[in-house]
């Protein structure tokens, strides 16, 4: 049975919404990629970010994940730099 | 435990917030924590910092901060509150007060929601200078 591609959506704050060049991207991944699939797509495609990949935190939703978290279809993924409220 | 949280483009008020201060009986401490813009960054002044958030996790991440104070220590109330946008120098960016039975607890528990919003809140600052 073909299973089909997995569309989540990418936001970026900070100044990786400067260096991604914009605020959001839509990208699809394979069923069963994780969060670390879709990270390394997002550093080929926008070369500018990926410098900064191992300061780089991630969300799905309102909560932090790491690389092995299976991506689901819409899910709303973050990644911005290290945070700096106060 | 009571909570308040506020995360607004708004001036803090921090008089209007003190007044708006409640504390039963048993309470014996008020914390009160103020974070405040330096003129300068990285050792050039500046005219203020601009802040952002991702607020719906913001809003998230902080109580989960506050969830934590309040399993750690016998907290009647947090009240936070995070600026967003431009703050000018010599402006609050950040307004908190606790308040426990002991002045140890409401100390601990101020330090405690300050350096995890620091490590875990998505919210950013940058400079900026006036033309």
């Amino acid at each position: 049975m073909l299973h089909p591609a997995v569309q989540v959506r990418v936001h970026f704050y900070s100044f990786f919404r400067d260096l991604a060049g914009q605020a959001e991207v839509s990208e699809t991944v394979a069923p069963g990629a994780c969060l670390e699939d879709l990270l390394q797509q997002i550093f080929s495609r926008l070369p500018n970010l990926a410098p900064l990949r191992k300061s780089a935190l991630t969300a799905v939703g309102v909560h932090y994940q790491n690389g092995d978290y299976i991506l689901k279809e819409g899910d709303e993924v973050s990644l911005f730099p290290p945070v700096q409220g106060g | 435990m009571r909570r308040e949280l506020i995360i607004s483009g708004e001036k803090i008020n921090e008089q209007s917030l003190t007044q708006a201060r409640a504390m039963s009986p048993g309470m014996g401490a008020a914390v009160c924590f103020v974070g405040m813009v330096r003129g300068t960054e990285n050792g050039s002044p500046i005219a203020g910092l601009e802040y952002e958030a991702f607020k719906p996790m913001a809003e998230h991440q902080f109580h989960l901060i506050f969830d934590q104070a309040q399993s750690r220590w016998p907290l009647e109330s947090v009240r936070l509150v995070h600026r967003l946008g431009r703050v000018p120098v010599g402006e609050a960016s950040l307004w908190m007060e606790v308040v426990a039975p002991r002045r140890e607890q409401a100390f601990a528990a101020c330090q405690f929601v300050v350096s995890e919003m620091k490590r875990l809140v998505p919210i950013w600052k940058k400079p900026f200078t006036l033309a």
